[in-house]
């Protein structure tokens, strides 16, 4: 593997006044804690009388309840939905018209529609015994056809999830501009395209602890979450209860990717047995529970056709896309969360006259999916780059040249595309010209004609997208979902010894936003970073928000935190103006402190004068104080928009099917960077989750809708070996709209790898006549395409 | 993820052992290192009502050479072998095949003999052990008896071991100084199940070769007298001799309907004669 | 519970746990050491690795009990060591973590690296570390943290650890324990029998998931083989671990077959109803059953067609057997293992059924299955349906 000599950007941004701001290379401030095992997960989280509980599941995916029987000995310590007497089942109903409701009981009531659905809860001292218990409740369930595969659910006739609804499908959309006009290009491809059901995996699974204060009225969930505030709406709609009785705490939390931003029915049932029981309750899920019951993602299918010029240029695209939706309908996000968004962002960073798409979620008896880094943009990416590739070939060039030809250019910008995304800034075609040039294609063609001496073959691939970060209200409030985003706030204050306390409603799993928020505030009040708290994950002690999900928190609480601390260095200058005895309009507040002609003072010294010695101020002081909450929405709320080129060289042996990835080239654009070592390492990480639902990931299911991977033996996530240091370059186009220029950029490493990867995998193997269009590749599905390639060769021959 | 409750016995030696096994009639697990038991416990895919704990056992730890073969305890682990606290008659054979299972962590508890009773076709020890000719010692209250590892594993996770008895030594030949040794898998990650193995011993002085073709989901294919997969005859230009065409009809025999499946299980084949043509 | 005594962080402890308690939830619980992290609880993502007896082992799947005596170091307890602490400035300064999970883990195994392999590159170090899963990092900056610490010790002339860090032999925290048990014997849970709720009628009809064919021939006209089928407890009997609870009527038997696949041993109990058809000499035992350890349940059909042969002196035996298993033991991962046990279980039942309805005598493998009325051996073994997989004789139907 090569070096990244010479291409990591190691630049540090000017305004860190003391290499602590915006744009510097920081250390994180929770590290410590963390690497000594003092990090407070859920499942650390210790309470007097909390008892464990386990649940009994349903073994099928579609059946129909004829009896739940509990042994004598332990009825009291099992519940079903026959005791949970007024809770609501989970709804999600987007705005969007058509769109059918699933209502999902938070313990299954007549039917069960997917395996892992919760059936009865029990409690015990420990998890052991409360598995004992779970153990000898048994099922009796009529075994109903399953819906397992999301094409023959949308034909008639197909059983049916919800038998109300007379077919399986959540929604359906159309979105066309003229596709006419597109149909007499002289190049056309079409190609069905698929992407496996993924299962998130963070390393810490969901976790709850529920208990209840008498004394205040008020329900405390433990919750290992991204978005605690709106987990309390959706616990407040289910339970019945004012939002004010509920406070929902998220700790340390061991990983997120999506998987933590849904209600889930345990946290419904687990709160309502503290409130029951009067002790504290806590429920772990296990990774068995993980791969079977909570977490499923991205499995789309596409059927698609692109019309280009013989040069390259694009003419249209006309797609049909299918995501399998599983059985119900995720709070807040929604059934049609993926395939929805399908049609408005599969033209990516890419120019077009003409374009239709039609989209289907699809109901089956398989878990819901959830929001996976990079929602829907994996797999669109994967379609789009994929049929790029394959226009390349008709054409006769080179995939970069596709790609260069099409790409919006920087003079247009800002730029709205075909389904009328609002593009902020960016120079895409740089991004791709330097991702060529770094991965040198030229090299690779040069060897490709040696052939290689160790029986495998190499091949190139790339690929580029857009990833629209910190949606706001205008994008959401059309979708109609339970949580459309407004304004972000964060609250600032000064503590009476010069401390910096600063909260907000976002979460930090793993981004490390105790120490980016605090650059952010440093770069402002010019505050210490070291004696900056971030305090976030705790509905009772944060303003509200949406939280974290969609690549938004820098944007938007970073945006907050700004403006929040512009208001108070406004209050400390004033209150220092005072203390100078000057005008304010004299002073200024700098690397904090405030500065007349005549002299200065620290924010230490006013903080300490404003809470410890009042009687030092005049009477005549602004009563205001040292502590804000302020709002923030960027100028334009229909996101910033960040994107990368992504560029792969892989070796691929013909005859084992093993891949191994030789270089990757990533060159970025995520906006004025706040930490570049934190942006680097979200980079690194979305790579070895996209290298995962490239190559390795995938969650099986069996005709009578059984997932087949349910552990991590067989469901596999990448390790050391399998992800190569990837090598990264940085271009840092601000964004017109945002605080500091800055953009979200979460996902996007998740987003562009399995195109890069397959376009590599199918160059290497095109001259073999072999083409993968379906991820992950698997040696066996390598091997297979091999060897039918060589078959329809000799029948040829 | 926790198991279902069980009895647990720390037997104070061997005999002790044999006995408590065969007072359970059948309702007792064996375990050493647990890397392979104790996943299966915790998933409650195995409920056994005892657990009878021989990790302690001093008798089955050891490892000495006698009479030109090495002895290895049952309870020997993958990292003893690796580390080299065991003598080698396999010119580092062994070594070599004992670093790349699973992970180091699991290498430090997993045993020898444990893999070997829990007859996992995708695992290392059944495949490399065979190609190199070992046999292994079984002991019950009835006594011992030797087989050869090929005949120990009789199907996918099921081996000869009988009710009451335990693997107690495995018996590892020499390598003569001319035999060649080849040993290559496939894995879809490093230190995940292998879902192809091949271990091929060969020595074209003597004319001899033992080809192991592993990971198959049922008993390894063995192959004795190898002479068939190099045209009949083994001399040392068989690296080019090597009829994947026979390899093919002996995978396809032994019920691998997949074509694909076949195919990697020759190409990881030919690595492995490759690796020892080297 | 057992009273379990060793040296964690080294403190003597002694702490009463069940034998099925594992080591991590032992110091997490009896000890609240909660550094030790719980990412699968079946050895696979390194989370909970902590040292026992200084060397790196899974804590969910060693059990407290057999470390007895031992000696175990986790993450707390390697506050103030030398190689730890070094590695602990390597990680932040290359942000090396990001979520935390995975971290008192992965700096246990990469401790054992530096210490064990002072010459490892990049290669070496990232295949040392592949015991440990991080979802978060894309591992970049965590070799480059071990790498960093180990040219340092390097460049510093400092020696490995002699040994890999042992010099005995066998499984590491083993031994060091005085022999003894155990606990009292757990209550046997007292299952209810779940052929008491396959009402009669109640067995469906169903697209079997795997369709295995086999065929024979017997040296007797058709007619006779097809009254020999009206024997359902002898056919039932053939295939292997098959019991009855009651004598069968000619539409429904009931009973339990009990299936193994090395360590995984299940009884599923249910009920069959029997089909014939006299115009076409053929017929089909179609049944269900419900595993109750295990929560699975399996639907199986064993279809049957008689056709003359030699001018209707011998008749070939047309057998199809499908089957579809769901529940947790539909969902172990490998399927090809189920295979190979497939092929000896059809094959079993084949032969079986080729010996009972010539007459001859039964293999003696089989000798203890035909005696219906009792609990069958487990002589034979194979688990269940979904076990009997595809290939036999190479004329499978869909799977």
């Amino acid at each position: 593997m090569k070096e990244g000599a010479g291409l990591r950007n190691e630049r540090e941004f000017p305004s860190g006044k003391s290499g602590q701001g915006v744009g510097a290379r920081l250390p994180r401030k929770e590290d410590d804690r963390l690497m000594r095992g003092r990090g407070q997960y859920v499942a650390d989280i210790r309470l007097a009388g909390l008892q464990d509980v386990a649940f009994v599941r349903s073994p099928l995916a579609h059946a129909r309840i004829r009896g739940i029987h509990v042994p004598e000995r332990y009825r009291g310590s099992v519940f079903t939905a026959a005791d949970l007497g007024g809770i609501k089942p989970i709804r999600a109903v987007s705005g969007l018209p058509g769109f059918k409701i699933s209502e999902q009981p938070v313990l299954a009531t007549g039917k069960v529609r997917q395996v892992g659905e919760l059936v009865a809860m029990c409690l015990a001292p420990t998890r052991a015994e409360a598995e004992d218990i779970a153990a000898s409740v048994t099922l009796d369930l009529e075994e109903l056809p399953a819906v397992y595969d999301m094409l023959k659910a949308r034909e008639p006739g197909s059983a049916l999830v919800h038998e109300h609804w007379g077919d399986n499908v959540f929604l359906e959309t159309n979105y066309e501009v003229d596709i006419s006009v597109a149909l007499d290009a002289p190049i056309k491809v079409t190609r069905e395209i698929s992407t496996a059901r993924q299962c998130m995996s963070p390393l810490e699974g969901r976790g709850v602890v529920a208990t209840f204060d008498r004394r205040l009225d008020q329900l405390t969930l433990h919750s290992a979450a991204q978005m605690p505030h709106i987990t309390r709406s959706g616990l407040a709609e289910c339970l019945g209860m004012e939002e004010g009785q509920i406070r929902v705490i998220s700790p340390d939390v061991g990983g997120g990717f999506g998987h933590k931003g849904i209600l889930l029915p345990e946290e419904v049932c687990l709160s309502w047995l503290a409130m029951q029981r009067g002790h504290p309750v806590r429920w772990l899920e296990d990774r068995r529970e993980h791969l079977v019951a909570s977490s499923n993602c991205r499995e789309h299918h596409y059927k698609i056709t692109v019309y280009a010029d013989r040069d390259g240029t694009l003419r249209g695209i006309d797609c049909e896309a299918t995501v399998d939706s599983g059985a119900y309908s995720s709070y807040p996000f929604s059934a049609c969360l993926e395939a929805a968004q399908i049609a408005s962002i599969l033209p990516g960073p890419y120019k077009m006259p003409a374009y239709r798409c039609r989209t289907f979620s699809v109901a089956t008896n398989k878990c819901p999916i959830l929001p996976y880094r990079g929602v829907a943009r994996t797999g669109v990416c994967f379609a789009l780059e994929l049929m790029l590739d394959l226009v390349a070939a008709e054409a006769g060039l080179e995939p970069g040249e596709v790609r260069l030809r099409n790409l919006v250019l920087p003079e247009q910008m800002p730029f709205d595309n075909i389904t009328r995304k609002h593009f902020d800034s960016g120079d895409y075609p740089e991004a791709m010209r330097r991702a060529l040039a770094a991965i040198d294609v030229d090299s690779i063609r040069a060897k490709q004609r040696l052939g290689e001496v160790d029986g495998r073959r190499i091949g190139v691939g790339v690929s580029i997208y857009c990833e629209q970060a910190a949606h706001g209200t205008s994008v959401y409030s059309g979708w109609g979902i339970p949580m459309v985003p407004g304004h972000e706030q964060a609250s600032a204050r000064l503590t009476p010894d010069g401390g910096l306390e600063l909260r907000v409603g976002v979460h930090s799993h793993g981004q490390g936003m105790e120490t980016t928020l605090a650059q952010v505030a440093h770069e402002i009040l010019g505050v210490d970073v070291a004696k900056i708290r971030i305090i976030l994950g705790d509905t009772a002690m944060t303003p509200y928000s949406t939280g974290t999900w969609g690549s938004r928190s820098m944007v938007m609480a970073g945006g907050a935190v700004a403006t929040a601390c512009r208001e108070l260095g406004e209050r400390a200058r004033r209150i220092g103006a005072k203390l100078l005895q000057h005008d304010p309009a004299a002073v200024v507040l700098q690397n904090g402190e405030v500065r007349g002609v005549n002299g200065s003072v620290n924010i230490q010294t006013i903080a300490h004068t404003w809470y410890r010695r009042p009687q030092d101020l005049p009477a005549d002081v602004d009563p205001g104080g040292l502590e804000v909450t302020q709002g923030y929405k960027p100028v334009r709320d229909s996101g910033t928009f960040s994107y990368a080129a992504h560029a792969a060289v892989v070796a691929v042996d013909p005859d084992v099917g093993e891949v191994e990835i030789l270089d990757y080239v990533i060159v970025e654009d995520g906006g004025v960077l706040v930490n570049p070592q934190v942006v680097d390492g979200q980079i690194y990480g979305g790579l070895a989750q996209g290298i995962g639902t490239a190559l390795y990931e995938e969650m099986p299911f069996d005709a009578s809708g059984q997932p087949l991977a349910t552990t991590l033996a067989d469901y596999l996530l990448p390790g050391p070996t399998e992800v190569p240091a990837a090598r990264l370059d940085h271009m840092e186009t601000p964004s017109p709209y945002t605080q500091f220029g800055v953009k979200g950029i979460g996902e996007g490493g998740a987003i562009a790898p399995p195109a890069a990867i397959a376009n590599a995998v199918n160059d290497a193997l095109r001259p073999l006549g072999v083409e993968l269009m379906q991820s992950p590749i698997t040696p066996h599905r390598v091997v297979e395409a091999v060897l039918a390639a060589r078959a329809t060769e000799r029948s040829a021959a | 993820m926790k198991p279902a409750p069980f009895a647990y016995e720390r037997p104070r030696d061997l005999d002790a052992a044999l006995s408590m096994l065969a007072a359970s009639g059948g309702s007792a697990k064996v375990i050493a290192g647990g890397q392979s038991l104790g996943p299966m416990l915790n998933l409650r895919l195995v409920q056994p009502e005892l657990i009878v704990d021989i990790s302690g056992l001093a008798e089955l730890k050891r490892a000495e050479v006698s009479r030109g073969e090495l002895v290895l305890g049952a309870l020997v682990t993958h990292a003893d072998i690796e580390d080299g606290r065991t003598a080698d008659v396999t010119r580092g054979a062994m070594r070599g095949v004992a670093a790349n299972i699973a992970y180091r962590a699991v290498r430090n508890r997993g045993t020898i003999g444990g893999s070997l009773s829990h007859a996992d076709p995708a695992a290392d020890w059944i495949s490399a052990l065979a190609a190199l000719g070992a046999r292994v010692t079984l002991r019950s209250l009835a006594g011992a008896r030797t087989m050869a590892i090929e005949a120990f594993v009789v199907g996918a996770l099921e081996s000869a071991l009988r009710a009451g008895e335990i693997v107690e030594a495995i018996h590892v030949p020499s390598r003569a100084a001319s035999a060649h040794w080849g040993y290559a898998k496939s894995c879809r990650k490093t230190g995940e199940f292998a879902h192809a193995i091949a271990a091929v011993l060969i020595d074209p002085t003597a004319a001899s070769a033992r080809v192991v073709i592993g990971a198959i989901d049922t008993t390894p294919i063995v192959v004795t007298d190898a002479a068939e997969l190099f045209g009949g005859r083994i001399a040392g230009d068989y690296k080019q001799c090597f009829d994947i065409r026979v390899a093919d009809a002996l995978l396809a025999k032994a019920g691998i309907d997949d074509a694909a499946q076949r195919h990697i299980h020759v190409s990881v084949l030919k690595r492995a004669l490759l690796e020892a043509a080297a | 519970m057992t009273t379990i005594a060793l040296q964690v962080n080294r403190r003597a402890v002694e702490i009463s746990a069940e034998p099925r308690t594992s080591l991590a939830d032992f110091v997490r619980d009896g000890l609240d050491l909660t550094g030790t992290h719980l990412g699968c609880e079946h050895g696979v993502c390194g989370a909970c690795t902590v040292l026992l007896d200084g060397v790196p082992a899974r804590s969910c799947i060693t059990y407290a009990v057999a470390c007895a005596g031992a000696d175990i170091t986790t993450i707390e307890g390697l506050d103030e060591d030398e190689v730890t602490t070094e590695l602990r400035a390597a990680f932040t300064r290359e942000h090396a973590l990001q979520c935390g999970y995975c971290t008192p883990g992965m700096l246990v195994s990469a401790r054992d690296l530096v210490l064990r392999l002072p010459d490892a590159d990049e290669r070496r170090i990232r295949v040392g570390l592949s015991g440990n899963l991080c979802r978060c990092t894309g591992y970049v900056g965590i070799v480059r943290a071990v790498q960093s610490v180990i040219e340092a010790r390097r460049a510093r002339n400092i020696a490995p650890l002699a040994d890999g860090g042992r010099t005995i032999l066998g499984p590491a925290g083993s031994g060091r324990a005085t022999s003894g048990q155990n606990g009292p014997q757990p209550a046997t849970q007292a299952l209810a029998a779940a052929s008491d709720s396959v009402a009669p009628g109640a067995i469906p009809d169903f697209t079997p998931a795997t369709v295995l064919n086999q065929r024979f021939t017997l040296p007797h006209a058709p007619a006779k083989v097809f009254a020999m089928f009206d024997d359902v407890a002898g056919v039932a009997s053939c295939l292997p671990g098959v019991s009855l609870k009651a004598p069968p009527t000619p539409e429904r038997v009931e009973g339990a077959i009990r299936v193994r696949l090395g360590p995984i041993a299940a009884s599923f109990e249910g009920a069959a109803r029997v089909e014939r058809d006299p115009a076409t000499f053929s017929g089909r035992i179609i049944g269900i059953g419900t595993d109750q350890r295990s929560r699975s349940a399996t639907q199986g059909e064993i279809r049957y067609r008689l056709l003359p042969l030699e001018g209707g002196a011998a008749t070939a035996v047309e057998l199809s057997i499908g089957y579809t298993l769901s529940g947790m033991l539909a969902q172990v991962g490998r399927p090809g293992l189920v295979r190979d046990l497939a092929k000896r279980l059809v094959a079993e039942f084949a032969g079986n059924l080729d010996r009972h309805l010539s007459g001859t005598a039964p293999g003696q493998a089989t000798a203890a299955e035909l005696s219906f009325w009792s609990m069958i051996s487990e002589v034979l073994h194979a688990r269940l349906v979904r076990m009997f997989g595809r290939v036999f004789t190479g004329k499978d139907g869909a799977e």
